[in-house]
C-alpha cells in the first residue's frame, strides 16, 4: 500500500529530526503544569479546564508538526520524485496525514494519566466529560493536521506554513466571538465555524452529531485542498 | 489479418512548451526506439530538463503530444510512471533516511513486493558500488555517493525507459567511466535519455545525439555522422624531429594549401598542426620530408570533434537568426 508506505517515511523522519521529540516534551511539560497548578488552586476533581488549555497548546505546537510535511519536499526537489512516481497526489496527502495525526494520538495518549489519577483519588469524579473530551481533543487535531498540511502544500518555506496554519487556526478559534459582535445571520454563520466552540461543548460532556461532522467536513475539506493544491504545481 | 501498430517507445510530437511568456521548448518532434541510448546535448538553459520533466509527466506540455511505450503521458500519466525510472538535475534524497531505508521506500513506492524489494536492492546496490553503504545515512555521503543513489532508485524497478538528467555530474573521472559502463550495460533491455553538456559523454555512450539549442532541436544524429558533418578540411597534428641544419617548414610550404599552426618548438622536436586542402597531398609531403632526413615522430589524424560540431550547429543557428 503506497499510502502506508508514505505514512511509514513520514513517522520515520519525524523521530530522525528533534521537531518531535521537542514539541511532545514542550506539550508534555506544559500540559504536567496545567494540571498540576489547576488541581491545587481549585481543588476540583474537573479535566475540564486542563483539556481546554491543551488544545490552544496544541493549536500552537500543531503547526511545527505540520509545516514540513510538504514544503520540505518541495525544497529539496524530492516532490519530484514522488509526481513522477506511480502514486497519486490525493495518496501522498493521505500517507502525511495519517502520519501526523497518529504522531498527534500518541502524543494525546500521553495525557491519559491524568484523568487516570483524577478517577483513582476521587470520589465523584465524572469520567463521561473526560471521554466526550478527547473524542472532542482528537477530531480538533485531525482539523489542526489537515490545515497545517495545507499551508504546507502552498510553499516551500516551512516558516511561511507554519505562520499561514498557525493563523487560519487562530481566525477560526476567535470565529465565535463575532456571535457577539453581530447579532444577526452574518454572526450566526461565523460563530457556526468557530472550532473553539464546538470543542467547547465537548468538554461539556455533549457529543454532537453536528459537531462530530463538522470536524470531519473541516478536516476533508483542507484535505481536498491540499491534494488540488499538489496536484496544480505540475501545471505551473 | 490485424497489422499490429508499433509505435516507438517513446514519441514526442510537436511539443511546445510556455513558462509564462518564455518558450522553453518549440515545436520538439522526437522518436525513441526500445534499446537506444539518446544524449540529449545543450547548453545551459537550452530545454533538456524541461523535456525530460515534460518526458516524466512532471510538468505538461504547452501544446503537442508525448507517448511512452504506447501510453499517453497526458492520458494514461500513472501507466507511463510505473515504466519510468528518473534521476532528475539534483538526486531526489532524503538526507535523514539510510541508503537501505531509502532504496526501501521507493521500492514500496514503485509497488515491488516485499521478496522482491529486497532482491531489487540488493542487485542495484551491487552494481552500482552501494553494497557496503546501505546502513549508511544519506546525509553523510559525498556528492557522487549521493548521485549513485539517485541513480540505484531510477533503476531499482527495472523500468522500460530511463530518464537521466545529467547523472555523471559530481563524480570522479573513475565513477564516472564505472556509470558509463553501467549505462551501455543497461541500454540491452532498457530505452534510455541521458542528458548532458559534458560532450566525450555523449559519443562514449550514446547512440543517437540529439542537439538542443534555445528549445529547438538542432540536429539529430549518430555520433559518427555528426562528426563527419562537422569535418572540414583534412588536418593532423605531427611532431617532428628535424635533421641537424635542414629547414622542414620550407618544404611544407612548398605544397599548395598546406599550412602550418600551432607550433612549438621544443629542443629536439617540434609540434605543430598541418592543414592541408585535400587529404592526398599528404602522402607527397611525408615522402618529401622523411627523403630530406626528418624524422615524423608522430602523426594523429585531428577529427572534428563533437564540441565542434556542437559550436558549428548552434553558431549556424544564430547566424540564420541575425540573417
Amino acid at each position: 500500500m503506497k499510502i502506508l508506505a508514505i505514512m511509514k517515511k513520514e513517522l520515520q523522519s519525524f523521530f530522525y529530526s528533534p521537531v518531535a521529540y521537542i514539541v511532545f516534551a514542550s506539550f508534555l511539560m506544559i500540559v504536567g503544569y496545567l494540571f498540576w497548578v489547576i488541581l491545587i488552586s481549585s481543588r476540583m476533581a474537573s479535566l475540564e479546564p486542563m483539556l481546554y488549555n491543551a488544545a490552544f497548546i496544541l493549536l500552537l505546537a500543531s503547526p511545527v508538526l505540520t509545516m514540513r510535511l510538504v514544503s520540505e519536499e518541495k525544497k529539496s526537489r524530492t516532490i519530484e520524485l514522488l509526481l513522477t512516481s506511480p502514486i497519486s497526489p490525493a495518496e501522498i496527502i493521505a500517507g502525511k496525514f495519517l502520519a501526523c495525526f497518529t504522531l498527534y494520538l500518541v502524543l494525546i495518549l500521553l495525557t491519559v494519566q491524568y484523568p487516570l489519577v483524577l478517577s483513582a483519588y476521587s470520589t465523584e469524579f465524572d469520567m463521561g466529560p473526560v471521554y466526550s473530551g478527547y473524542i472532542g481533543l482528537v477530531l480538533l487535531g485531525a482539523a489542526f493536521i489537515s490545515m497545517g498540511l495545507f499551508a504546507s502544500t502552498l510553499t516551500e518555506n516551512q516558516i511561511i506554513a507554519a505562520m499561514v496554519s498557525f493563523g487560519g487556526l487562530v481566525l477560526f478559534w476567535i470565529f465565535g466571538w463575532a456571535k457577539h459582535a453581530f447579532d444577526n445571520a452574518f454572526g450566526q454563520i461565523l460563530g457556526n465555524l468557530s472550532i473553539f466552540d464546538r470543542y467547547a461543548e465537548f468538554l461539556r460532556g455533549i457529543v454532537d452529531s453536528g459537531n462530530v461532522i463538522f470536524f470531519v467536513v473541516f478536516t476533508l475539506t483542507w484535505l481536498f485542498l491540499a491534494t488540488r493544491v499538489l496536484e496544480s504545481d505540475r501545471w505551473r | 489479418m490485424l497489422q499490429e501498430v508499433i509505435l516507438s517507445m517513446i514519441e514526442m510530437t510537436n511539443i511546445t512548451k510556455f513558462y509564462d511568456n518564455f518558450r522553453a521548448l518549440n515545436n520538439i518532434n522526437l522518436k525513441v526506439e526500445k534499446g537506444e541510448i539518446i544524449g540529449l546535448l545543450g547548453p545551459n538553459g537550452a530545454g533538456k530538463t524541461t523535456a525530460m520533466r515534460i518526458l516524466t509527466c512532471f510538468i505538461p506540455a504547452t501544446s503537442g503530444s508525448v507517448s511512452v511505450a504506447g501510453y499517453d503521458v497526458f492520458e494514461d500519466s500513472l501507466e507511463v510512471r510505473r515504466r519510468l525510472g528518473y534521476l532528475p538535475e539534483t538526486p531526489p534524497l532524503y538526507p535523514e533516511m539510510t541508503v537501505g531505508s531509502y532504496l526501501n521506500f521507493i521500492g514500496e513506492l514503485r509497488e515491488l513486493p516485499a521478496g522482491k524489494r529486497r532482491e531489487r536492492i540488493n542487485y542495484v546496490a551491487e552494481r552500482i558500488g552501494l553494497a557496503d553503504w546501505l546502513n549508511r545515512v544519506i546525509g553523510t555521503l559525498s556528492k557522487g555517493y549521493r548521485q549513485r543513489v539517485g541513480l540505484a532508485q531510477a533503476l531499482l524497478h527495472n523500468p522500460e525507459v530511463l530518464i537521466l538528467d545529467e547523472p555523471t555530474v559530481g563524480l570522479d573521472p573513475s565513477q564516472i567511466i564505472e556509470i558509463r559502463g553501467l549505462v551501455k550495460d543497461l541500454a540491452r533491455d532498457h530505452t534510455i535519455i541521458l542528458s548532458t553538456h559534458i560532450l566525450p559523454e555523449v559519443s562514449m555512450t550514446c547512440g543517437r545525439v540529439v542537439i538542443i539549442n534555445e528549445g529547438e532541436i538542432v540536429a539529430v544524429d549518430s555520433v559518427a555522422n555528426l562528426e563527419k558533418a562537422a569535418a572540414g578540411k583534412p588536418a593532423w597534428n605531427i611532431c617532428i624531429r628535424p635533421a641537424a641544419g635542414k629547414d622542414w617548414r620550407q618544404l611544407v610550404e612548398k605544397h599548395a594549401g598546406a599550412a602550418i599552426s600551432d607550433l612549438v618548438e621544443m629542443p629536439e622536436t617540434h609540434h605543430f598542426k598541418l592543414n592541408l586542402e585535400k587529404a592526398e597531398d599528404f602522402d607527397d609531403l611525408f615522402r618529401n620530408l622523411t627523403g630530406a632526413g626528418h624524422v615524423l615522430r608522430e602523426i594523429t589524424p585531428v577529427k572534428a570533434t563533437l564540441e565542434d560540431v556542437f559550436l558549428k550547429l548552434t553558431s549556424a543557428e544564430e547566424r540564420k537568426e541575425a540573417a
